[in-house]
């Protein structure tokens, strides 16, 4: 198995992984967030993003690797932008459109299981890109 | 990936990503080192990311360093998942527990030892 499927193959695991009371607790102490991440973007450091890429209502955010919907989900909600969120693991995209619906931001939220090299988008059509930790 | 991001945005639209890395100037051994104790996507070495984003055709590159943040966060992430080991282990699995914390020790050690490196990477798709 090559390293990148190996780790695919490992974040589809962690993501099929039910979100305890307990993973929610140490990731609020750890990161700020209780969203089921387990990466290092704290809030503060998802708040730094904002005025970096500019987001506000309307503006169209793409969140490579997005995981279960951290921070492409949480900047959505903080600005009223819209995000498209990207990843392959469907495990975490499933839980992101969970968390979308449970943050009535699903009419701003749009969900594609696709790997980062292989973007299936028109050319142009993002105001913003992000990603944490996926390079 | 870059280059792809680039595509992706209008002109004047901007990409912004914290990325872990290993820097530059290590020897064969530390970068080894590095490797093994970073996530699995680190991979980059040698060209700094910025360079990376100027040779994509961005403009307007800048480096926010948050390596000590990423230490901290790193040691938070052992400790207190250490607190919850019985509810976590129960969860993830012994093993899986256990080998997460594993990785999360070795990766404080990396850091402290200079062999891996986080940072905040902010550029502009030019007009």
């Amino acid at each position: 198995m090559t390293r990148n499927k190996d780790t695919i193959s490992r974040f589809h695991d962690r993501y099929s992984l039910p979100v305890t009371d307990a993973a929610l607790a140490v990731e609020k102490e750890v990161i700020g967030a209780n969203v089921g991440a387990s990466g290092y973007t704290t809030v503060a450091q998802a708040n730094a993003l904002i005025p970096e890429l500019r987001l506000r209502p309307g503006t169209l955010l793409l969140d490579v690797g997005a995981g279960r919907g951290w921070p492409g989900l949480y900047l959505a909600q903080e600005t009223g932008c819209r995000v498209v969120l990207a990843d392959i693991p469907a495990p975490g995209l499933a839980t992101a459109v969970k968390r979308a619906r449970e943050g009535r931001i699903s009419d701003r939220a749009s969900f594609v299981r696709a790997a980062a090299e292989h973007l299936p988008f028109l050319s142009g059509v993002f105001d913003a890109v992000v990603h944490t930790d996926t390079m | 990936m870059l280059r792809a991001c680039k595509r992706l945005l209008r002109p004047a639209g901007r990409v912004a990503f914290y990325t872990i890395f290993v820097p530059s100037g290590l020897s064969q051994a530390e970068y080894r080192r590095a490797a093994r104790a970073g996530p699995a996507a680190v991979t980059s070495r040698g060209r700094e990311q910025a360079d990376l984003l100027r040779s994509a055709g961005f403009t307007g590159v800048s480096e926010i360093d948050v390596t000590e943040a990423f230490l901290r966060t790193t040691r938070a992430w052992y400790e207190a998942r250490a607190r919850y080991a019985g509810q976590l282990s129960e969860a993830e699995g012994e093993a899986s527990f256990r080998e997460r914390q594993r990785d999360y020790r070795l990766q404080a050690q990396a850091i402290e030892s200079g062999l891996l490196r986080r940072a905040l990477f902010v550029a502009e798709r030019p007009r």
